[in-house]
Formats: structure tokens, sequence, C-alpha cells
């Protein structure tokens, strides 16, 4: 079986069925509902609050219009989620496919800040319906991202990523500038179950029976899909049509439940993934079972976190628990799942033609570059407007120059870090973020920021550092004996960084002042940087990048395959190891100056070899000189588009660096 | 735009001039803080330049910054290149903000002040903090009158409101279903204790004074609603359907609907908030 076929053979199986598991959820779930009406009312007069007001006292109203109704929600919720990621993993044929992936969580919460800066009269019309739209709009794209490539299902989760990634980005320049405005919007992205009332639950509920019933009604074509793609094709199925109706069906699912409780990862991900764990194999007892099970889970972690909520000095949205617990199941899962193995990676060589000489376009580039420092250095706003300086002003240099230094030695790593990270893992979508160095580190200066009384950019230095060193520990230890295996490596990545997320949230979601600070942050802005730490930054990405350019034999060769690679004389796992390592600290050392959000580890590499750099020597010496040239370029224009306010470097290279390459894989 | 630059070319020289001229020159003082600001404003002496003037005029509102205020940007990340071309004497921060300081250092000496400190009476905390701002613009007998005024102000406003001890439920709207409440340690709570009234929150706070809970938190607690304005795009209209929202109006009363103002602010923002509290519950008292 092709559900199957997603473990290794050698999978224990749990010896506990779907039923016995949801038998044993429910007993739970019940427990705990009875424990609280005993609590409260009663449990004959809590019963009937399921009804209608069973009294005047407080207890009976919280039951009636709060208590029941948030049950309720979070049963409807995690089953459809659940629902929805059994269709999108039936889909895409990847057990790691979840309803936030394709981009319609991060579309609709886009839409809804958007809508209430913009056209506050458009959420008055209705949230849900402002929140479907960006997430149908998110979806659309990612479709239309994929759809050249026949939906395949690798390219659409790539371009979910992309997608959400991209949004997320226009996200953080609208919160950066808003906080104020934008602080409700926070509590529900962090998907908070509350309610005040039947109404949500009313909306919801018979939406989620369409839901249910268009999910049986495809449930025999889609089975197909567990056959594999020649064998359906030869039925006289159209995949693409199929594909498009079991997403679109996904989406419609999770944009009904996010517009109304906001982002709730894990539950989408985790229900189908037991459930298979569990014995069932076929499609339709997976669908039943996954809904049944995703309902209570999501119904115990919300009863749980209500006991203890009482304790908390601040609210914790459940979606942002569910998250947290999402990243550890996500790490236990990838060393049980089959991939790709070691089969040579189908290597997107095809874009870009080699250039007749690299070495003058490499000296092109360098012009560029300085031509284009001279600018930022010298031109720029004050106070009386436009002004040029000149090259003797020592009180303008003196704020220009660290950061300057600190984009272009940025840049120059991270593009760096991109090229090796791409070549390493034949893969060119691949990017250092990816590998959720960044991610290590921000959870750590998070934490650094809301712990300490007043920390110092020493202090968060270090702090950053032993966070991304942290991660690539956890790296190391989980790809160890697969020999750091290129895609098992990227998946590591992503669960780091969705408990990234998930700190994230409930930091952001709590309404601390300090918020913002770490907003700022997180958009990545050369504005912390002074003279001193800009050398260093600038010391340390030349060092790397002398420290890379030995491998340049190893990076021609490895993209080729495992076997290629060991018959060529390379030790494969050491060579990985050592790459890995330097990815590692160039990475964390750029994070720690422009924030975990940028693409230009993705998309200087992806320039470099449109332009003709194809030979690794040639490809890591014009992505570099890209890099530092695209993080100049954003930097300058961070701080003069909407002067005397800055849009960080980061943000600004995410943006045209997102809009580039959902160009690219648009066009392809 | 156009006008404030011209203004802020017009100041500088005129400061230069009074420089020379004055025996002791007023400081030109620029803060990044909004609480700062309201401060230096209602001692008399705005500062020349502070972060984020259209989210204050907003936020804050009351006093208002004066026209020529030149706006730094974000409070996070105020630019550094305007400032210093600014030159102001002085630099005011909060603690928030003391990761900036070694680069603000550069452009004027920098003074951090702090409100709102775990374990401290926020009241007497903030005549320290406006005793400290006044010093450094060397107008001390400016906040002998700012906290007398204010306190005796508050006193008033005590006597007016007589006998009413029904115990205030302080909340600000964050959507439709959650709540910041305020209470110890903040701003509402350190206002409600000088004006004789009872805070019906006894729960847990942070460290900024509120609590986030959602709506059915406040149903058990029997007081009256005051919702600090503004409500957030389109939560008034989802309110009149939230049956637990009406609920707690049928409960408790109309809600006292206040004008907003800077839940983190100083004595200018305790006053304001005080006379439009008082003004509210004397309104419904009438009706």
């Amino acid at each position: 079986m092709a559900a199957d076929a997603f473990f290794r053979s050698r999978l224990p199986r749990l010896t506990l069925t779907p039923g016995h598991g949801c038998l044993l959820l429910g007993l739970v779930v019940t427990a705990l509902v009875v424990a609280h009406l005993e609590a409260t009312l009663g449990l004959a007069q809590g019963l009937m609050a399921l009804w209608r007001l069973p009294d005047a006292t407080a207890a009976g109203l919280v039951l009636h219009a709060a208590w029941w109704p948030r049950l309720a929600m979070s049963l409807l919720a995690g089953g459809g989620l659940a629902l929805a990621g059994v269709l999108m993993q039936q889909v895409l044929r990847n057990p790691l496919a979840a309803p936030t992936t394709l981009g319609v969580a991060s579309g609709a919460n886009l839409a809804l800040m958007a809508a209430s800066l913009m056209a506050p009269g458009l959420l008055a019309l209705g949230r849900e319906w402002v929140a479907l739209a960006g997430g149908g709009l998110a979806m659309g794209l990612v479709f239309l991202l994929a759809w050249r490539r026949g939906l395949s299902p690798v390219v659409v989760v790539l371009g979910g990523l992309v997608v959400n990634l991209y949004l997320g980005a226009l996200g953080m320049v609208l919160l950066l500038f808003h906080q104020e405005a934008l602080k409700g919007l926070l509590i529900w992205g962090a998907g908070s179950l509350a309610q005040n009332g039947w109404h949500d639950a009313a909306f919801l509920a018979p939406r989620l029976a369409l839901g249910a019933m268009l999910a049986a009604w495809l449930l025999r074509p889609l089975s197909l899909l567990e056959l594999d793609e020649a064998g359906a094709r030869s039925l006289g199925v159209s995949l693409k049509h199929l594909r498009l109706a079991g997403l679109g069906l996904a989406v419609f699912i999770t944009g009904c439940i996010v517009s109304v409780v906001g982002i709730i990862g894990f539950i989408g991900l985790a229900a189908p993934n037991i459930v298979r764990l569990a014995g069932a194999r076929r499609l339709g007892p997976r669908l039943v079972w996954s809904t049944l099970l995703g309902a209570l889970l999501l119904a115990v972690t919300d009863l749980l976190l209500q006991r203890v909520s009482g304790f908390l000095p601040t609210m914790i949205p459940t979606g942002a628990i569910t998250a947290a617990l999402g990243a550890p199941l996500l790490l236990w899962l990838i060393p049980r799942l089959r991939l790709g193995g070691n089969a040579p990676p189908r290597e997107a060589r095809t874009i870009g033609h080699r250039h007749p000489a690299p070495r003058r376009l490499v000296m092109l580039l360098s012009a560029a570059l300085i031509a284009l420092a001279c600018i930022a250095l010298l031109s720029g706003q004050g106070a009386d407007g436009w002004q040029w300086a000149s090259i003797g002003n020592g009180d303008l240099l003196q704020w220009r120059l660290p950061r300057l230094l600190a984009a272009a030695s940025c840049g120059l790593m991270l593009a760096i870090a991109g090229t090796l990270i791409q070549r390493l893992t034949a893969n060119p979508m691949a990017s250092p973020e990816v590998l959720g160095i960044s991610g290590g580190s921000a959870i750590a200066l998070i934490g650094a920021i809301f712990l300490l009384p007043a920390p110092d950019n020493l202090t968060l230095v270090a702090i950053g550092t032993a966070g991304a060193l942290a991660s690539l520990a956890i790296l190391v230890a989980i790809n160890r004996k697969s020999g750091f295996q290129p895609e098992r490596l990227l998946l590591t990545g992503v669960a780091i960084t969705a408990l990234f997320d998930a700190v994230k949230s409930v930091v952001l979601a709590g309404g601390d002042p300090r918020g913002q600070q770490v907003i700022a942050w997180l958009s990545g802005s050369t504005y912390y940087v002074d003279l001193g730490s800009a050398l260093i930054v600038a010391g340390a990405s030349l060092l790397l990048t002398l420290a890379a350019a030995p491998f340049t034999r190893w990076l021609d060769i490895l993209p080729l395959g495992g076997a290629t690679a060991s018959a060529l004389g390379i030790g494969v796992h050491r060579s990985r190891l050592v790459l890995l390592l330097l990815i590692a600290l160039l990475t964390a050392t750029a994070t720690l100056v422009v924030g975990p959000l940028s693409f230009i580890g993705l998309l200087a590499p992806h320039m470099a070899r449109l332009m003709g750099f194809t030979r690794a020597r040639a490809h890591l010496a014009g992505a570099a000189l890209t890099g530092a040239l695209l993080m100049v370029l954003a930097d300058w224009l961070g701080r003069q588009l909407m002067f005397p306010q800055e849009i960080p470097a980061g943000l600004v290279a995410s943006l045209l660096g997102g809009a580039y390459f959902m160009w690219g894989l648009g066009r392809r | 735009m156009l006008h404030r630059r011209l203004l802020a070319g017009l100041i500088g020289p005129l400061a230069l001039l009074c420089a020379t001229a004055a025996v002791a020159a007023p400081a030109r003082v620029a803060t990044l803080d909004w609480t700062l600001a309201e401060t230096l404003v209602a001692l008399g002496h705005p500062p020349v330049a502070t972060a984020q003037v259209d989210a204050y005029r907003a936020w804050v509102r009351k006093p208002a910054l004066p026209d020529s205020i030149i706006d730094l940007g974000l409070r996070t990340q105020p630019n550094l290149e305007l400032l210093a071309s600014i030159d102001p004497d002085r630099i005011l921060i909060s603690p928030m903000f003391a990761n900036l300081a070694p680069r603000l250092e550069r452009i004027a000496p920098v003074d951090s002040l702090a409100l709102f400190s775990a374990g401290h009476d926020t009241w007497s905390e903030m005549r320290t903090l406006t005793r400290s701002v006044a010093s450094l613009i060397e107008r001390p007998q400016a906040a002998t009158r700012l906290i007398d005024n204010t306190e005796t102000h508050l006193e008033t406003l005590k006597q007016r409101l007589g006998g009413d001890t029904r115990p205030l439920l302080i909340i600000q709207l964050m959507d439709a279903r959650h709540v910041r409440v305020f209470g110890d340690n903040g701003l509402y709570q350190a206002v409600l204790e000088r004006l004789g009234l009872t805070n019906a929150w006894s729960g847990n706070t942070n460290a900024w004074g509120f609590s986030l809970v959602p709506l059915e938190t406040l149903i058990g607690i029997d007081a009256q609603l005051v919702v600090i304005k503004p409500y957030p795009a389109g939560v008034r209209e989802a309110l009149t359907d939230s049956s637990l929202w009406q609920a707690l109006v049928d409960r408790h009363g109309a809600p006292l609907v206040l004008e907003p103002v800077w839940s983190f602010g100083a004595l200018p923002s305790a006053r304001r908030f005080a006379d439009l509290l008082v003004t509210a519950m004397e309104n419904t008292d009438g009706r």
C-alpha cells in the first residue's frame, strides 16, 4: 500500500488500534467534562446548560455562553483540521503536508490585518469572509505557482512554504508600523478557542458538514491516488483536476476554521499520522478515525489548558500549545519516514547557461557593488529632505558605514550559505532559513529579551549564538544516522521553525510592550550594528568565505548523489558534516544581525546561476557578490522609502526575494 | 510635512541664538518614550523630537505635542541620523530601550527613567519620575506644581464622587472574545486608589499592570464595567452578536465607555483618565 510505504517496514506497529485510541481519548474528555460540571453547577444542571440558561448565576451563564461553545468549537475545529490534513496528505502523497502548509493561514491573517487598517468596514460585514478571501487568494497563488508542473506534490509544498514566508513578511511590515492597532489580531493569529456565544459554532458546523459530505463523495477517486501516477492515469483519472478538487476542499475546510479560531497547527498533521501508525491503511477508515481523533485531541488539549490557565499571568492560546507539541512530534516522525533515499536528485541544471567569461562577470558585479555602496553611503534624507554628503562628513558616515558593512557582509554570508546548501542538497529551493538555525537562535533571543531586565547587545549576541548551536546539535543528532540525507535535513529544519513560530505567537499574543522590540529584531534590521560589531561581522564573513573555498571540488561532485560521490573517493558523511557546520556558522552570524527572515540565501545563488555561473567556485563568487549587492540595496531602500521610519533590510530583502522566487517558480 | 520641516529649519537657528543669548538656555530634549514625552509637555517643556508622533496623537492624545515636534520614526528604531542632525542636549529613554543607549550616548547624554517597576507603589513612582524629569530640564518647581495640581485635582474629583463605592472593572477590548483587564501595578490602579475607588480585578497582572483574559472570566465578577476605547475594527458590531457580552451588560449594567487614554502613561495620563472616568460616572448617575 502506498499509504504504508511512507513508513519503513521495520517500524514497530503500535499495539493500539485507532478505535481503542479514540475510545481512550473519549473517556479522558468525558472525565474532564464531568469533573468540570461537578465543580461548577453539578452534573444535571451543567448538562442542561448545553441547551439553555440553567439559572441566573454567573457560573450557569459561563457554562452556557462560553464553556460549552468552546468545547463544541474545539471538537469541530480539531475534527475539521484532521479531515483537511488527511485530504492533503493523500493528494500530495506527503505525510508531512498539513492544512497550514498551503499558505491559507498566513493569507487569512494578512487579509485581516490589511482590512483592519485600510477597510474596517469589511470586518463589520464578517471577519470570516475577509479571512476566507485572503486564505483563498494565498492558496490560488500556490496553485498558480505549481500549475505548470501539474501540481506536483513537492512544488505545491515548496510553493506553500514560500507563500507562507512571503505573506508572513508582509504581515510583519504592517505589524511593525501598526502594533497598537493590530494587537487583537495577534491573539487570533495564535489560535485562541475562547468563545462568547454559540454564534461561531453555528457558523462552522454546517460548513464542516458540507465539507465532510464532499470528502465522502471524493473518497473513491482519491483512493486511486495511492497507486503510482502512471497507474492512476491509465485508469482515466485526470490527476490535475482530482488533486485540485481534493486540495480545494481541504483549503475550504481549513479556511472556515482559521477564520473563526485562528491558526491551530499540529492537529492536521498529528491526527492522520497517528491513525496511520495505529494501522488504518485505507483512505475511508483513515478519514473517519483521523477526524474523530483530531476532534478529541484538540478537546483534551484545550480542556487541560483551561484547567491550568488560572495559574498563569497571561493567556496562552491553544493554537500556540498545539504548535509547540507539534515540533517534537515532527522530529520523532522524521527518522521513521520513508523518503527519497539516496537516489540522485533531479538537478535543476537546466536553468541558465554557462557564461563564456565568468571572470569578467565577477568584475562587473564588483564594480556595481562599489557604485551602489557609494550611493548608499553618500545619499539619503535628513530633516531638510534629500541631501548628498561629502566623503569627509564623519558625522553622517559614522551612522551609515556600519550599516553598509553589516548589510554587505550578511548578504555575502547568506549567499554563500545558500549556495552551499543548494549544492549540498542538490535542491535549488533550499535555503539556510529552512535548516532552522535562524529559528533556533531567534527562540533564544526572544527568551533573552523577555527574561533579562535590560540585556545589552553583547549578551544578546552570545545568547543568539548559543541558540543557533543548540539547533545545530539537534540537527546533527537526528540526522547522523541517515548520513545527513538532504530531504531529512530540510524536514528537521521545518520542525525547528515550527517550534519557533509557537514561541513567537505566545510572546506576541500576550501584548507585552516588549513585543515591539521582538518584532523589530525579527524583521531583520542592520539598525543595531555599531562600527565595532560591523567590523567583526565583516571580518567573520571574509574568514568564512575563505574557509568555503577549499570545498569547491566537493561542491561540484556532491550534487551528483551519494553513490557517485563515494565512487569518486569523497567521504560523503564527513564532507556533509563539515559543510553543514560551515553553513550553520554563516547562517547564525548573519541571523544575529539581520534576523531570521530573508530570502537572500535562496535568491542570490539562483540569480548567480541564471547569470551563468555554473562551476562551484564561480557560483560561490557570483552568489556572494549578488547577495552583498542585494542586501546593500535593501538596506538603503528600507531607510529611504518611509523616512524617517525605517523598514528593516531583512524585510525589504524578503519582499524583493520572495517576489523574484515566485516569478521564477511560476515561469518554469 | 513641508511646513514641519520649515519650522524645524527655523527652530534650529533660533535655538542657537537662545543658547548664545540666554544665561541658562532651556535644554533641548529628545525622547523615545511617549510617557516621558507627555510628562515633558505637562511640565511646560515639550521635547524637540519624539518617536511615532502620529501614533502618539492616536493613542495618547493629550497633552498634545507641539506642531513643531520632529518625528524620529519607530520607537524601537528611531532614526539616528535624524536625531544626530537635530543635536539635542539630552535624550530621555525608558529601560525598554536600554540596548540603544550606547549609540544614543554618542549623540547626547542619555537618562533612563523607569516606571511600573514590580513591587513599587505606582503613584510614588510617578512622582519620582516627574521630579527626575523636571530636575533634568532644571525646572524642579514645575514638577512640584504638576504633582500638587494633579493630586489636588484628583482629591476634588474624589470629593465629587461621594460615596459611590461600586467596584470597577477596567478593560480594553482586544477582539470580540478577549480583553485586557487592568489591575495591580498599573496606571489605572494607582488612579483608582487615589479616588478611593475599588478595582474589582484582583487576579494576576503582568509587568505592565494588565492581564489578557477571555471575556467569560469577567462574568463572575460583580462590578461596573469601564471600557477604554478604541474598539478594534469590527468589534463593536461583533459584540452585539455575542450572547456573552449581552449577558455581561445585562448583569453589570451598561459599561462606561471612555475615550482613549495611554494605559502606560504617567501623571498627565492619570489625570486625563480620572477626569474621563469621573465625568462618565456622574453622567450615569444623572440618567
